[in-house]
């Protein structure tokens, strides 16, 4: 159990003068029952042994943990993965494969990966991928447990994304004035007819967005098998969730389609602070999850690391938001007490993780909580972790991470 | 032209076959571990249906109030064909082995 100390984050508000954008919910006591269970760490096709949340569907966790966040691209064979359904085909075969485009359009289409790659202007974006529920586990810490998988900070990574822009294909399809919806399938499909399609669905003024890509490639790579192979939906600054992989339809629709993966999953409370009292159950009226918060995870050192006094330590992560851009990323070394500026790295692009550092050398020896907070030029803060607002998905956590040592 | 076009469609086809992914794929399967015992088999043969055991084992120790909105939530969104007897036991059987007592949600 982490050594959080609740005075200590309430000096740093103080501190920071700054509140935390969610409203502040009463927390009941911390209910941790949970003796964690360790998945094995299995190797998948293009990919690096990896931590086996579940072989099928696949939730696939790169095994180095925070250390994969110690930089601004996460390499493709420790890519996390998550898909929803049982059956994804096995093979995709580029010759047979067509990307359809239909529904409310002039001309529908039936395009090829090839036609992808040689009909229309291809362009570049670096981009966070990340899981609604990534981090869910720290949701225990000050509050109760939430549903679904307890994902640590490893349900998220940072690529750079080539493809074609969803706004050229649809004008290359000619969207009907009446048009109002742009609905988005892949290939996985569930074990029984009956069960609901990972159906996505975003309005058209969203889907006609520059930074909305049909990607095919991956830093600099086809896309690994299990993170889509051969296309699917970038939508930087957004949650992954409608990042629809092995993309096989585009369905331009008059009308919103009620679908499960929309209006049940993958959502919040439908309020100003998207919170409710920790612990209640999903009795409220519900919205899908869109935009990221602002967030910051801590790369190196790993918890529970022993420092010897007086080595040089370079303190090291990333910081990412919804796309507005990090301004600002703070280190405390004394549980939240005090903050200093840590040193952003290169800047990939607004919706990238931002690489931070900061040089530390430890003078005493004893335990030390080391936190990261990032603020973003709208001034969009992280919250402590006892301020954040609750929700019983587990979805958007962003709190200031924390990171426990020993200097010996 | 139509020698440059042919050229061009070679050459296309060339790039396809040379894209990483160019045989099925083997997906490794993980025995997870199942507690035997309180009719497991009727767990096993309902919930494997869609989902590996790693869905009940990562994410801890959950109330009945959890697991029976789960295993509602698998019959009424998910469709899982589970005659009511049998939820009652899978719900019983993750109370029991995955869970505790308890009348809040969580």
């Amino acid at each position: 159990m982490d050594k959080f100390s609740r005075r200590n984050f309430l000096g740093a508000g103080l501190l920071l003068g700054a509140s935390s954008l969610f409203a502040k919910e009463t927390t009941k006591a911390i209910v941790n029952k949970n003796p964690e269970y360790i998945p094995p760490v299995v190797a998948f096709p293009e990919k690096k042994p990896m931590k086996t949340i579940s072989d099928r569907p696949a939730l696939l966790a790169s095994n180095r943990g925070r250390e994969l966040f110690t930089e601004a691209i996460t390499p493709n064979d420790q890519f996390f993965v998550r898909w929803h359904l049982p059956d994804m085909p096995m093979y995709v075969d580029l010759n047979d494969f067509r990307l359809e485009v239909k529904g409310s359009v002039n001309t529908p289409l039936s395009l090829s990966v090839d036609d992808l790659k040689s009909k229309f202007e291809p362009t570049e974006i670096t981009a966070v991928l990340q899981c609604g529920g990534n981090s869910r586990k720290y949701y225990a810490v000050t509050g109760q447990a939430t549903h679904g998988v307890q994902w640590d900070h490893d349900a998220m990574g940072c690529a750079v994304w080539k493809g074609v822009r969803l706004k050229d294909i649809l004008a290359h399809a000619g969207v009907k004035p009446e048009a109002k919806f742009v609905g988005l399938n892949g290939l996985e499909k569930p074990a029984m007819e009956e069960t609901p399609d990972f159906f996505r669905e975003m309005e058209i003024a969203e889907a006609l967005e520059d930074q909305i890509i049909v990607a095919y490639s991956m830093n600099g790579e086809d896309l690994p098998y299990l993170n889509g192979f051969p296309v699917r939906l970038v939508i930087p600054g957004h949650f992954s969730d409608s990042w629809v992989k092995m993309l096989s339809e585009i369905m331009v629709m008059d009308e919103y389609r009620k679908s499960f993966f929309m209006d049940v999953a993958y959502t919040v409370p439908d309020n100003d602070c998207e919170c409710v009292v920790s612990g209640s159950d999903f009795e409220y009226k519900r919205k899908p999850i869109a935009a990221m918060k602002v967030k910051s995870v801590i790369g190196y050192p790993l918890p529970e690391s022993a420092i010897k006094k007086g080595s040089r330590v370079k303190i090291a992560g990333v910081a990412f938001d919804q796309g507005k851009g990090i301004k600002e990323v703070m280190i405390s070394l004394d549980s939240g007490k005090s903050w200093s500026a840590a040193k952003l790295g290169e800047d990939h692009g607004k919706f990238a993780f931002r690489p931070w550092s900061y040089e530390w050398e430890p003078k005493t020896k004893g335990d030390y909580t080391i936190m990261v907070r990032a603020i973003n030029r709208i001034g969009n803060i992280q919250p402590m972790p006892d301020e954040i607002g609750w929700n019983a998905g587990g979805y958007q956590y962003n709190a200031v991470d924390h990171v426990n040592v020993k200097i010996v | 032209m139509k020698k440059k076009l042919l050229l061009a469609t070679l050459l296309l086809s060339a790039s396809a076959l040379f894209a990483q992914v160019s045989k099925p794929i083997e997906m490794p399967y993980v025995e997870y571990p199942i507690e035997t015992g309180d009719h497991d088999e009727v767990v096993q043969q309902y919930c494997l249906i869609c989902h590996s055991f790693g869905y009940v084992l990562n994410q801890g120790k959950k109330s009945r109030p959890y697991w029976k909105g789960t295993v509602q939530k698998m019959v009424n969104e998910f469709k899982a064909p589970i005659p009511k007897e049998d939820q009652q036991t899978i719900i019983n059987y993750l109370v029991k082995h995955y869970g505790y007592e308890a009348t809040s949600a969580h």
